[in-house]
C-alpha cells in the first residue's frame, strides 16, 4: 500500500540567497490513520515541514505527496487543502467569523458545498469537538481551549483525512491543553483521521504512536515513543527533554540500578519501581 | 473605558426582529434614516420615539444595553445640539450676547439634531446590529451590492473585510487594554500633562498594537488559505437569505408609519423648525 504522506528527498530554503537549508534531504512516510508527534527545539524546521503538507510552502528540491497528490500540482491545490486541515498555535488568529457555527461553516462555504450539507457538516464537526452547546456563542466569550477546539472544528468541516497541528496547546492553560489533546486523540481513534502534531510537551508526544525528532532541518530520530525516548543522551544533546518518568529511570540507570525497559508514563514508572523494591526484599 | 464599546456587537435571540431577512432590515434601516432627517415636527419625533421603544421591546434587547450603547455618544449629542442652537438665528430672539444669539428656531433645531442622533444610534447601531448576526449583515451587504459586481464593484471583498473587522474588534480592544496596563505598570502616565505629552505617551501603545495586528493579519491570511478560501467565486453560504411573510409585514408597517410621519410635516400642528 502506498503511504498516505511521503516526503521524497525534500529540501527547502526560504530564499535563494540563504546559505543553509532550512530542511535538508528529508525522507519520511506517514501511514493513513496514524498519530505522529513531531519534536525539535526552536528553529529546527518543524513548522516549515508542516507547511509543506498542504502547499503553503512548496519544496525547493524533492517532492511531497499527500494521498497521491503532488503538492506542486496547482490544479489539485484545493483537493489537497481539503484533505489536509491545518491548525495553528493561536486560536484567535484562525477564527474568521464572530459566531461559532458561522466560523465552522467558513471552509465548506469556500468549497462550494450546498447549504443543507454545510449545516450537516457544521453540526457534525461541533459534535466531534464537544462544542455543540456553544454553536451560537460569540468566540470572544470562550476560553482558549474552547477556541482551539472551534479552530479544529473549522478544519474538520472540510472532512479532511489528515489534520496537522502546529503547537496547538502552546498558548493554553493546563485545562485547555487537556481538552484539546482529548479531542485530538478521539478524532484519531474514532474518525480515523491521520494526525501530525508538532509539540514541545513530552507528555503530549507520548500519546502519539510515532515520534519524529528534528534538528537543524534533519530528521534525527523516528520511531514509536518507547524507542525514541530510549535515546535520552541524543535527545538531550539537541536540547530536548524526555518525559519525567523516563528521566528518572535514566538517572537511576546512571546510578547503577539495573533497569532495562524504557518507561514513559507515571504508571509504568511506578510499576518498575515497585518491582525493583520487591526484588530487593 | 474601552469596555464600554458595545456597539457593533451581536446578541443572539429568537425575536421577530431577529428573524427578519437582513436585507430587509438594511432596507428598512435606510428608509428609517431618510425619514429621520426629513421629519421636522416635534410630535412626529415623539411618536417615532415611542415606536422605537416598542421595537426595542419586541427585539428583547435589555434596556441596560441600549443605555450602555448610547453612553459613548453622549458628549457628541450635547455638542451637536449646542452648535445647532447657535447655527440657526431665525425666529424670535430669546437671548443675545455679542455675536451669539439664541432663538426659538435655534433651540428647536438643537433639540431635533440631538433627537436625530440618539434615534439613529438606537435604530441602526443598536436595533440593527444587536439583532443581526455579523455574518448575516455582511451577507446582506454583499447580496444587495452584488448586481454592481459587473462594474467591478468588490462586493464580496467589502463584506469579507467587514466580517473580519467585526470579528477582531473585541480581540484588539482586549489587547489594547493589556498593553495599556503593561505600560502603566512600568510607570507610563496617560492622564496628565499637555496634549503633546499625552499624545507621545500613546506611541508605546500604538506601536506594539500595530505590530501585533500585522502579525495577526499574516497568520489569519494563512489560516484562511488553509481553509480553502479563494475569494467570492463559487462560494456557497450555510444560511441562504430568504424573505418570508414576516418581512413583508415589517415592510408594510414601516412604510405606512413613515408615510404618516412625513405627512405631518405638512400639517398645521406640533412644533417645528
Ligand atoms: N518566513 C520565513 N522566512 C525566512 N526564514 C524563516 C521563515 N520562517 C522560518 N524561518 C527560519 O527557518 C528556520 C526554521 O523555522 P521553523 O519555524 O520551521 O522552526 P520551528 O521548528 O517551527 O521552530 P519553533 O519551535 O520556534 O516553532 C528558522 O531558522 C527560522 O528562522
Ligand atoms: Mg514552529
Amino acid at each position: 500500500m502506498k503511504p498516505f504522506i511521503s516526503f521524497e528527498n525534500l529540501s527547502f530554503k526560504y530564499s535563494e540567497e540563504e546559505p543553509r537549508w532550512v530542511l535538508e534531504n528529508i525522507n519520511l512516510t506517514i501511514d493513513d490513520g496514524s498519530f505522529v508527534a513531531v519534536l525539535g527545539h526552536n528553529g529546527s524546521g518543524k513548522s516549515t515541514l508542516a507547511k509543506h503538507l498542504n502547499a503553503i510552502l512548496l519544496p525547493t528540491e524533492g517532492k511531497v505527496y499527500v494521498d497521491g497528490i503532488d503538492t506542486c500540482d496547482e490544479e489539485k491545490l484545493f483537493d489537497l487543502r481539503q484533505r489536509v486541515g491545518m491548525v495553528f498555535q493561536n486560536p484567535d488568529n484562525q477564527i474568521v467569523a464572530t459566531v461559532v457555527e458561522e466560523d465552522v461553516a467558513f471552509a465548506p462555504e469556500n468549497l462550494g458545498v450546498p447549504p443543507a450539507e454545510i449545516r450537516e457538516r457544521v453540526d457534525w464537526a461541533l459534535e466531534a469537538v464537544s462544542m455543540t452547546e456553544y454553536r451560537e456563542a460569540a468566540s470572544y466569550h470562550l476560553s482558549g481551549g474552547q477556541k482551539q477546539r472551534i479552530a479544529i472544528a473549522g478544519v474538520l468541516a472540510m472532512k479532511p483525512k489528515c489534520i496537522v497541528l502546529d503547537e496547538p496547546t502552546a498558548m493554553l492553560d493546563p485545562q485547555g491543553r487537556k481538552e484539546v489533546m482529548k479531542t485530538i486523540r478521539e478524532l484519531n481513534k474514532n474518525e480515523g483521521i491521520t494526525i501530525v502534531m508538532i509539540t514541545h510537551y513530552m507528555n503530549e508526544a507520548i500519546m502519539a504512536d510515532r515520534v519524529v525528532v528534528m534538528d537543524e532541518g534533519h530528521v534525527i530520530l523516528d520511531g514509536d515513543p518507547y524507542e525514541v525516548f530510549s535515546h535520552v543522551d541524543e535527545l538531550k544533546s539537541v536540547g530536548l527533554d524526555v518525559p519525567q518518568p523516563t528521566e528518572l529511570m535514566y538517572l537511576l540507570k546512571g546510578a547503577g540500578v539495573d533497569i532495562e525497559k524504557t518507561v514513559l508514563t507515571d504508571e509504568e514508572c511506578a510499576e518498575v519501581l515497585y518491582n525493583l523494591l520487591e526484588g530487593q526484599r | 473605558m474601552l469596555k464600554d464599546i458595545t456597539l457593533g456587537q451581536f446578541f443572539p435571540g429568537t425575536s421577530p426582529i431577529h428573524r427578519l431577512d437582513p436585507r430587509v432590515k438594511l432596507l428598512l434601516a435606510l428608509i428609517f434614516i431618510v425619514v429621520l432627517f426629513v421629519i421636522n415636527n416635534l410630535v412626529a419625533y415623539i411618536i417615532m420615539g415611542v415606536l422605537l421603544a416598542v421595537v426595542v421591546k419586541i427585539s428583547q434587547i435589555p434596556l441596560g444595553l441600549v443605555l450602555k450603547g448610547l453612553k459613548p455618544i453622549f458628549v457628541v449629542v450635547i455638542i451637536t445640539a449646542i452648535l445647532n442652537i447657535f447655527y440657526n438665528t431665525t425666529g424670535e430672539v430669546l437671548w443675545e450676547w455679542g455675536f451669539l444669539r439664541v432663538t426659538t428656531n435655534g433651540i428647536m433645531l438643537g433639540i431635533f439634531m440631538a433627537i436625530r442622533i440618539v434615534y439613529l444610534i438606537i435604530g441602526v447601531a443598536i436595533i440593527l446590529t444587536y439583532t443581526t448576526s455579523p455574518i448575516l449583515l455582511t451577507d446582506a451587504v454583499e447580496n444587495v451590492f452584488s448586481p454592481f459586481k459587473r462594474f467591478g464593484f468588490p462586493a464580496h471583498e467589502i463584506a469579507m473585510m467587514m466580517t473580519i473587522a467585526i470579528r477582531f474588534i473585541p480581540t484588539l480592544v482586549e489587547e489594547t487594554e493589556k498593553i495599556i496596563n503593561a505600560q502603566k505598570a512600568r510607570g507610563a502616565d496617560f492622564e496628565t500633562g499637555s496634549i503633546l505629552k499625552r499624545a507621545k505617551a500613546l506611541v508605546p501603545i500604538l506601536v506594539p498594537l500595530f505590530v501585533s495586528a500585522f502579525k495577526r493579519a499574516d497568520e489569519l491570511a494563512i489560516a484562511m488559505e488553509c481553509r480553502c478560501y479563494q475569494g467570492g467565486e463559487n462560494r456557497t453560504r450555510m444560511r441562504v437569505l430568504q424573505t418570508s411573510r414576516i418581512d413583508y409585514v415589517a415592510i408594510v408597517i414601516t412604510v405606512l408609519v413613515c408615510a404618516a410621519l412625513v405627512s405631518m410635516n405638512f400639517m398645521e400642528f406640533g412644533w417645528r423648525a
